[in-house]
């Protein structure tokens, strides 16, 4: 009961915060210098073709008539044409949503399992040498500038070693080969997201290793560790059992709270490898004045940071009996 | 008035007991000694462009050479693609990372620290407001804002670009610190600061601000690492301030140019010194914890 | 616990690729050609297509009446079966079309292209109506005959009206009902999304991979097949051709090293060549390109309304410098507007400034103009012995000090060239105490100030790709345009040059047009309002092993000759 309370004061909130930022967005990209037309630089464009192409994009209207349609285009699923495609801008990120969540979802989870269970073995081993290697390994992982490390990813094994396809997401001579099925569609997609799978995995991993070897060195000093101890479980057990999924619940808050710096690297991870999904497609917006499917794009980022923020908070409480708030 | 006086001693005698821990800490000690490395760079940039102008690392370039040329006797790292000398383009990077990250971390933890003991202190109304704001600002992805931003209004100069990253990273900060100031109110100096008829601006800044700064020191260290990699990030999409040298930006024109298989020379150092500055105020960073979390002391002291 | 994660893992996955779509395969040919393109192509709807990765895929499907040919550049029949015949009396140009068919079978008939004009007439479709909008009615006698009547004589009718593709009226007649019953056409034409366009061109398309590639198959109806055209046998001879999307050009040179792709159609940056020239399997072409890089002025207002200071700005400006550091050789100087590439228009005997002189002689012969015209300075860039020290102080003829200016140039994502010629440029002009300052802005930012607030004091532009006919000079530089959103972004204006300007537009005769338009190009490079840059080469390569055939012209080989003739070899 008290949870389902918690959750509904939870979604007003966020309802609140998005409908803010929401409004904040509008008046930036209204604010800003420049129009979509002004960027056709086309000597044959006459300034009476521009001046008819403003006026029938709408963006002559006073700012509040336009802020009225943009609010209710918002509400109706309406987001408008990209400006730079001609297309509705929800298709297009329907279309690069897949990439992206594909990209994204497998390497967090990825990372996190295997944060997980490294930051199990470092702190069980604390102030011996593995500890010290996985720790200043984390470290150093985490801190890595990304888009260096994908440039030394494409550098050394898209260059030199000439393992792993360095661009997109799919090859065309598996994906025009009549002959081939699903599972070599599958696998051609699997070859393509290495270099920037790893890429992600080896940013994040780190920071999860290191929350979880510290929780870990916080759970083994509980009651709950020390009766069990006292009761003559193996040590194996105790770890692996008892303690392990209990100190695993701050990564999963993490997850949660890095999700905005996951985000960033994202988008420079699919910048740098051309991974057709939503952070490229910002990027490219952005720096194209594609108003429409910046926005578009923003606000989807926004929305699903706040729900994950959501979702972490719930997962917490739910975990956690200890805590209510 | 007693109170106050009595804990700005405890600051004192609690700074130099921390700087007793903090000298056992291997990560502190490495972290420290990679900052000093970095500033001695920073002031060494200057060096360069004294000895020779086609050693200024933005407009100087070597009267015989106009292509990117690897290490040599004149060129200790190599030249860029326009015949710029990289060693003071990389020297000159270190200044302006250091000017971005101890500036912009600046800014945002006088934000967070003040937001936060005036939230913390006031409560109700004021502390929910700033508290929503502050979880809005949290969400953000920094970086794309200010790619937005600077798309939208032009190319920024380096000082806006600080200036943003400060208004977007204050949060944590406030959010930590305001925690603390709920916990200090209820203390019984500052009681007796209010019974003594000190104003609100007096308690915060002279009774509590004190006794939550070292907690907002710890926090500058990982804001500095948080600007000088969005800076870098910036400058490395293209985004950043076009008259500055820095690390990003030498990044972003081995990439844009084309030299990123060919010049080695110039595509590790700049990465590998935006790597290393962010990895030594981390480790910066994760010493004074141990030193300002008490939990973890008592552990150190047990073992 | 674990098990679970691993199956939802594979679940997520098998969830993932099913959306991300499941296509079904085409049939493999024999002979594809694979090129790869940096971005995706924004539209294959051909009246929006105003990027360059849209125009280079509908270049192979859409088609117009007349083409240049590779080597001299002249208009020559292709859709038209042979030059325009002309009727000064009524105006009226009349063109006989060719046998030929859209890709779906149909015959291409005087209808479409009666249709295609009175469809830009009628809906104003940007960008095209400005070739337009001077005919006054179209006429088709027979099916092989289309009558063009001009309001008035346009010289630019031949080279801008007649190139115009011609759209399949079958497929658009439904667009244009749609488009009458909107309320705003235009808007609506430019949402209106074209999945398969027919066309007339060697290639169709079969299919679209967003993000991934285009396949086009080969057009079984192309009319030019197997005929001989400029002493090339047209195929296709190709069976297809992939176009491939990179995003980046370090993939697509590796890609092509690999042999992943035959053709790279993008001008390769300097940072490669060194690498592709040493490559056995690689072909390298030089071409030229229509193309102007300049400096422009805000003549409306002081400093710059004085020539004076602009002349002195083009002499200090040392273009060796850009052209040889900047672009890394791979560019010419230029020093009119007209870029020298498009030869018959080119006017060889403009004033060059600055040309051969050193950085001294530059920052003596700036002063000497400089003080003729007035110029005072605290500190002159002269000592009075003639060494050069750095300048301080500079004054107007008027004997206000000069307010520090700023040079609007492109942000260095955009294009980092420019950027950096900016930054150049503001140290030589600091040379004699200009306060200037480059500030690179978003490109829309940077356009609005430009075109739209007009307040500025100095910009760097660029066109990568400027038309062949030279009605552009016109657009620059007339007083008309000289209005918000007008091309004439400097705001020159002079009584002479706007007089030549109109007859220019008026002249039918080539040779008459020509003087007109050299006398233009003299006039704008006395009063410079533009101070012509540079003009990049475009550097393009290719597989040497498979395919033969490569026609290269003015804008490089990616061109319909080329891929009409290319082979496997």
């Amino acid at each position: 009961m008290e949870l389902r309370r918690y959750i509904i004061r939870r979604l007003i909130q966020i309802a609140i915060i998005f409908y803010v930022i929401l409004t904040v967005l509008f008046l930036l990209f209204r604010l800003a210098p420049g129009d979509p037309v002004s960027r056709m630089v086309d000597p044959t464009m006459t300034p009476e073709d521009a001046q008819r192409l403003i006026s029938q994009l709408g963006l002559d209207q006073p700012i509040w008539v336009q802020y009225l349609y943009y609010v209710k285009n918002f509400f109706t699923g309406n987001f408008g044409h990209s400006f730079h495609y001609g297309k509705p801008v929800v298709e297009i990120i329907w279309d690069r949503l897949p990439n992206t969540v594909l990209l994204f979802t497998t390497s967090i989870i990825l990372s996190a399992l295997v944060g997980v269970f490294l930051g199990k073995i470092a702190s069980w081993h604390k102030g011996k040498a593995t500890d010290a290697v996985l720790t200043i390994g984390a470290l150093v992982t985490h801190t890595v500038f990304l888009p260096w490390l994908a440039l030394i990813m494409i550098w050394l094994f898209g260059y030199k070693m000439g393992w792993f396809p360095i661009t997109g997401m799919i090859s065309e001579e598996v994906w025009l080969d009549p002959e081939s099925g699903i599972f070599a569609k599958a696998l051609d997609v699997a070859h393509h997201m290495v270099l920037p799978l790893s890429t992600l995995f080896l940013i994040h991993f780190g920071a999860y290793l290191l929350i979880m070897r510290s929780s870990m060195l916080e759970t083994l000093k509980e009651d709950y560790i020390i009766t069990a101890r006292a009761k003559g479980l193996s040590e194996k057990v105790i770890r692996d059992k008892h303690a392990a999924p209990n100190a695993a619940l701050p990564v999963v808050t993490s997850v949660g709270l890095s999700l905005a710096f996951s985000i960033n690297g994202g988008a420079l991870t699919e910048t740098v490898f051309t991974w057709p999904g939503i952070g490229r497609e910002l990027v490219f917006s952005v720096s194209h004045n594609d108003y429409p499917l910046a926005q578009a794009s923003f606000l989807l980022i926004a929305i699903v940071v706040l729900l994950a923020n959501l979702v972490v908070d719930v997962l917490y409480a739910y975990l956690d009996p200890r805590i209510r708030y | 008035m007693a109170g106050s006086v009595q804990k700005r001693a405890g600051f004192k005698g609690a700074f130099l007991e921390g700087w007793e821990i903090f000298k056992e800490s291997l990560l502190g000690r490495i972290g420290l000694t990679l900052i000093l490395i970095f500033a001695l760079m920073a002031v060494a940039s200057f060096i360069p462009p004294m000895i020779d102008p086609m050693y200024h690392p933005m407009h100087g370039v070597d009267p015989e050479i106009s292509f990117s040329t690897g290490p040599s006797l004149r060129h200790w790292l190599g030249t860029d693609f326009m015949g710029r000398d990289i060693l003071s383009q990389l020297l000159a990077g270190a200044r302006v990372a250091f000017m971005v990250g101890v500036s912009a971390a600046f800014m945002s933890i006088f934000l967070g620290t003040s937001i936060g003991m005036i939230a913390g202190y006031m409560g109700k109304a004021v502390d929910t407001m700033l508290m929503r704001l502050a979880d809005m600002i949290m969400v953000m992805p920094t970086l794309l804002v200010v790619l937005i931003l600077s798309s939208l209004f032009g190319q920024l100069n380096i000082w806006t670009i600080v200036l943003i990253i400060a208004l977007f990273r204050w949060p944590g900060v406030s959010r930590v610190i305001r925690s603390q100031t709920l916990s200090l109110k209820t203390r019984p100096f500052i009681e007796a600061a209010r019974v003594a008829g000190a104003s609100h601006f007096r308690i915060i800044f002279r009774h509590i601000m004190p006794n939550v700064l070292p907690l907002s020191f710890l926090y500058m260290t990982f804001r500095v690492t948080s600007a000088i990699i969005i800076e870098a990030a910036l400058a490395f999409l293209g985004f950043g301030d076009p008259g500055t040298v820095s690390w990003g930006m030498m990044l972003q024109w081995v990439w844009k140019t084309g030299h990123m298989f060919k010049a080695p020379y110039w595509l590790l150092p700049p990465g590998i010194c935006i790597s290393l500055i962010t990895l030594s105020f981390y480790m910066l960073g994760r010493a004074m914890d141990e030193v300002l979390d008490p939990r973890l002391r008592k552990e150190a002291d047990a073992s | 616990m674990k098990k679970q994660y691993g199956k939802l893992l594979v679940l997520l996955w098998a969830g993932l690729l099913a959306w991300i779509g499941i296509l079904t395969g085409s049939a493999r040919a024999a002979s594809i050609l694979k090129v790869g393109l940096l971005e995706e192509p924004k539209t294959l709807n051909v009246w929006l297509a105003s990027d360059t990765w849209s125009r280079k895929v509908l270049g192979q499907i859409y088609q117009p009446l007349y083409v240049r040919e590779p080597k001299e550049l002249k208009l020559i029949p292709w859709l038209a079966e042979s030059q325009p015949q002309y009727d000064p009396q009524k105006i009226c140009y009349t063109v006989r079309l060719r046998k030929a068919n859209w890709s779906d079978g149909t015959e291409l008939t005087s209808e479409d292209v009666a249709f295609t004009g009175n469809f830009i007439k009628e809906f104003k479709v940007p960008r095209y109506y400005s070739k337009w909008r001077f005919i006054d009615r179209i006429e088709t006698p027979d099916p092989r005959t289309v009558k063009f009547y001009l309001k008035e004589p346009r010289a630019i009718f031949l080279g801008r009206t007649l190139t115009t593709p011609i759209a399949q009226k079958k497929q658009w007649e439904k667009v244009a009902v749609q488009l009458r019953k909107a309320e705003k056409p235009i808007a609506s034409l430019m949402k209106t999304k074209i999945e398969k366009p027919i066309g007339s061109g060697p290639f169709h398309l079969r299919q679209w991979k967003q993000g991934a590639y285009l396949y086009l198959c080969r057009n079984e109806h192309f009319f030019a097949q197997g005929k001989s055209i400029e002493g090339m046998t047209l195929g296709p001879h190709l069976d297809g051709i992939i176009f491939k999307l990179f995003g980046t050009s370090d993939a697509a040179i590796l890609a092509l090293k690999k042999g992943s792709i035959d053709m790279f159609w993008w001008g390769i940056q300097p940072g490669y060549l060194q690498d592709l020239k040493n490559n056995p399997n690689i072909q390298l072409f030089y071409s030229e390109k229509s193309a102007l890089y300049y400096m422009g002025f805000n003549v409306r207002r002081p400093p710059f309304s004085d020539a004076t200071l602009r002349r002195a700005i083009a002499t200090l400006i040392d273009k060796d410098f850009i052209v040889n550091r900047i672009l890394q050789g791979n560019a010419i100087k230029m020093h009119s507007i007209v870029p020298p590439g498009n030869r018959f228009w080119y006017c060889p005997d403009v004033p060059k400034y600055g040309e051969g002189l050193t950085k001294e002689e530059r920052i003596k012969k700036a002063f000497e103009m400089l003080k003729g015209a007035g110029y005072t300075w605290e500190v002159p860039p002269l000592k009075p012995d003639g060494a050069i020290q750095p300048a301080k102080g500079i004054k107007l003829p008027d004997g206000s000090p000069m307010a520090r200016f700023t040079i609007l140039t492109p942000p260095a994502d955009y294009d980092p060239n420019r950027a950096m010629a900016g930054m150049m440029i503001q140290e030589w002009l600091r040379m004699v105490g200009m306060p200037a300052f480059a500030k690179p802005m978003a490109f829309g930012s940077l356009i609005q100030q430009v075109k739209v607030r007009r307040k500025f004091d100095a910009f760097i532009l660029g066109y990568g790709r400027l038309s062949l006919d030279p009605d552009y000079l016109r657009a620059f530089f007339h007083s008309r345009n000289n209005r918000v959103r007008g091309w004439n972004m400097s705001g020159y204006t002079n009584p002479e040059f706007d007089r030549l300007a109109d007859l220019s537009a008026k002249a039918m005769d080539v040779q008459e047009r020509r003087r007109l338009i050299w006398e233009m190009q003299r006039i704008i490079m006395r009063d410079v309002p533009y101070i012509p840059l540079y003009n990049p080469k475009l550097i393009e390569g290719v597989r040497k092993g498979k395919f033969e055939g490569w026609v290269q012209m003015l804008g490089g080989i990616g061109n319909v000759w080329t891929f009409c003739n290319l082979r496997e070899k």
